[in-house]
């Protein structure tokens, strides 16, 4: 236990200068840590734009929002960390499962199929950097109305692993559809294919996601974004580069998808830092008036792999849907045969 | 002291996390929780494909009758990830299913735990592959 203990602090020391590097601007690193930080400078492209290529993955058990039991510090102790990433490693897929409960078949299988991550990656007790409480905003009062007529809507707009019914595909979320997991949502970590290829050339970044597929084509080369009347998906991304960073502006959603109850009306700023060799630091900024009482912001860090990417095919092998309408029909079924 | 607060700590902090439990899509609107059903049967077939895999399997009823059944799983993509491939469940493998039965009343059921006859875990990840424990494989007693 003790020799274990040793370890995982030893563990610890080795990657704890890295996150506190990723968060410097809160963060007090030790002098040496600073000094090291100088002597590391981003590499450039042929080309001299910084280079963010790699293949990266943004698994962590870093809670979204700070938990209410950390007394509001923006940091994890040493003895928290170890603790979390201790149980992550650890963790059964029996815990809490009660056979015959809903909860237990939505936890669907084994864990091997999992990969959630077992590192916090930083040091940050939420993803949630800005407001300083770590806490998403509160909606606007349109924001809540709008949320008691999604109903009435043609389609559902979620994009969890839930819908609003079981009468037709169109009430399944768009992550159940294959379409989308929406935006910011695809550059968050999910369960598992957390992964991220990044390529550059002169004029464009592009930037492939593993779950669901899909590859952002960004330019870099100062045009403005398409036509307000163009909506598509994952919007109209433009991107510059100020200093070490891309600064990604992405505007022209369609209302087809929503990300916490905003849609067509988001505005997101996204920055990619490298701030160290293997690693990114991923942020985001989303403001939208008609949803959020105030912009908020992300930081995920993005932590190079090694490994491949695998492509996603969702749609043509996707039978859970099949499944679930299907099952919904026999379900029907079997209580009109009851009240005959 | 110390390790009852950290032990609250934790199941606050895990409670907390947004690192979603869910699939990509719903189970508990494709298989039912009041259908929970055990078989063991042989590998058929496996389609290693997107969204989840799936494995077909034989199964010999009491009345001596084969009956076929499709048991899903996850992304094949972890997996691949961890080295395993579609060899690594061979066609004739006998295997143990635990998990619930859909609810279009199909031979579909979700592989809430794979198991060789023996006992071992299928896919059980090899250290260092990230794959978590989760205490059900002999050799993590």
């Amino acid at each position: 236990m003790k020799t274990r203990f040793l370890a995982f602090s030893i563990a610890l020391v080795a990657f704890m200068p890295l996150s506190a590097f990723a968060q410097s601007s809160a963060a007090t690193p030790a002098a040496g840590d600073r000094a090291a930080a100088r002597k590391w400078t981003a590499p450039r492209t042929p080309w001299g734009e910084p280079d963010l290529q790699g293949t990266y993955s943004n698994r962590t058990i870093t809670p979204f929002e700070r938990p209410a039991n950390v007394g509001g510090r923006e940091f994890f102790t040493p003895d928290e960390v170890a603790a979390l990433e201790k149980r992550a490693q650890e963790q059964s897929g029996d815990e809490g499962r009660a056979k015959g409960t809903r909860g237990d078949v939505e936890r669907a299988y084994n864990d091997f199929w999992w990969d959630r991550g077992t590192k916090v990656t930083s040091l940050r007790t939420s993803l949630v950097v800005d407001p300083p409480d770590g806490r998403v905003p509160a909606l606007t009062e349109e924001a809540k109305l709008r949320a008691a007529d999604e109903g009435k809507r043609p389609a559902f707009r979620g994009a969890g692993a839930s819908g609003r019914g079981t009468d037709s595909w169109l009430d399944r979320s768009t992550f159940e559809r294959c379409i989308t997991r929406g935006m910011p949502g695809a550059m968050s970590p999910t369960a598992y294919n957390n992964n991220y290829r990044i390529t550059q050339s002169p004029g464009f970044v592009a930037i492939q996601i593993e779950m669901l597929g899909g590859t952002r084509v960004i330019p870099t080369d100062g045009r403005p974004h398409i036509n307000k009347s163009i909506r598509q998906w994952m919007g109209n991304s433009v991107a510059r580069w100020e200093g070490d960073t891309l600064v990604v502006e992405t505007t022209n959603f369609t209302d087809k998808v929503l990300y916490r109850g905003a849609a067509e009306n988001l505005h997101l700023v996204e920055r990619f830092t490298r701030v160290a060799p293997g690693q990114i630091d991923y942020r985001v900024t989303i403001t939208d008036p008609t949803t959020f009482t105030k912009p908020w912001t992300l930081a995920i860090p993005y932590v190079d792999t090694g490994e491949d990417m695998f492509e996603y095919a969702c749609h043509e092998g996707n039978y859970g849907m099949e499944g679930i309408l299907s099952g919904a029909r026999e379900e029907e079924r079997a209580t009109a045969e009851k009240g005959k | 002291m110390r390790h009852a607060y950290v032990f609250g700590f934790i199941a606050g902090a895990l409670l907390a996390a947004g690192a979603g439990v869910s699939a990509h899509h719903s189970f508990a609107a494709e298989f039912d929780a009041n259908k929970p059903i055990q078989l063991r049967g042989t590998v058929v077939r496996v389609e290693w494909i997107n969204p989840h895999t799936w494995i077909h399997i034989d199964v010999k009823e009491a009345d001596g009758r084969t009956e076929r059944w499709m048991i899903e799983g996850g992304t094949p993509n972890t997996l691949l990830r961890r080295g395993l491939t579609r060899n690594s469940l061979p066609e004739g493998t006998e295997i143990m299913v635990d998990g619930y039965r859909a609810k279009n009343g199909t031979n579909r059921a979700n592989g809430r735990d794979l198991t060789f006859t023996d006992g071992r875990k299928l896919f059980m990840g090899s250290s260092g592959t990230g794959a978590p424990r989760d205490g059900r494989d002999a050799s993590e007693r």
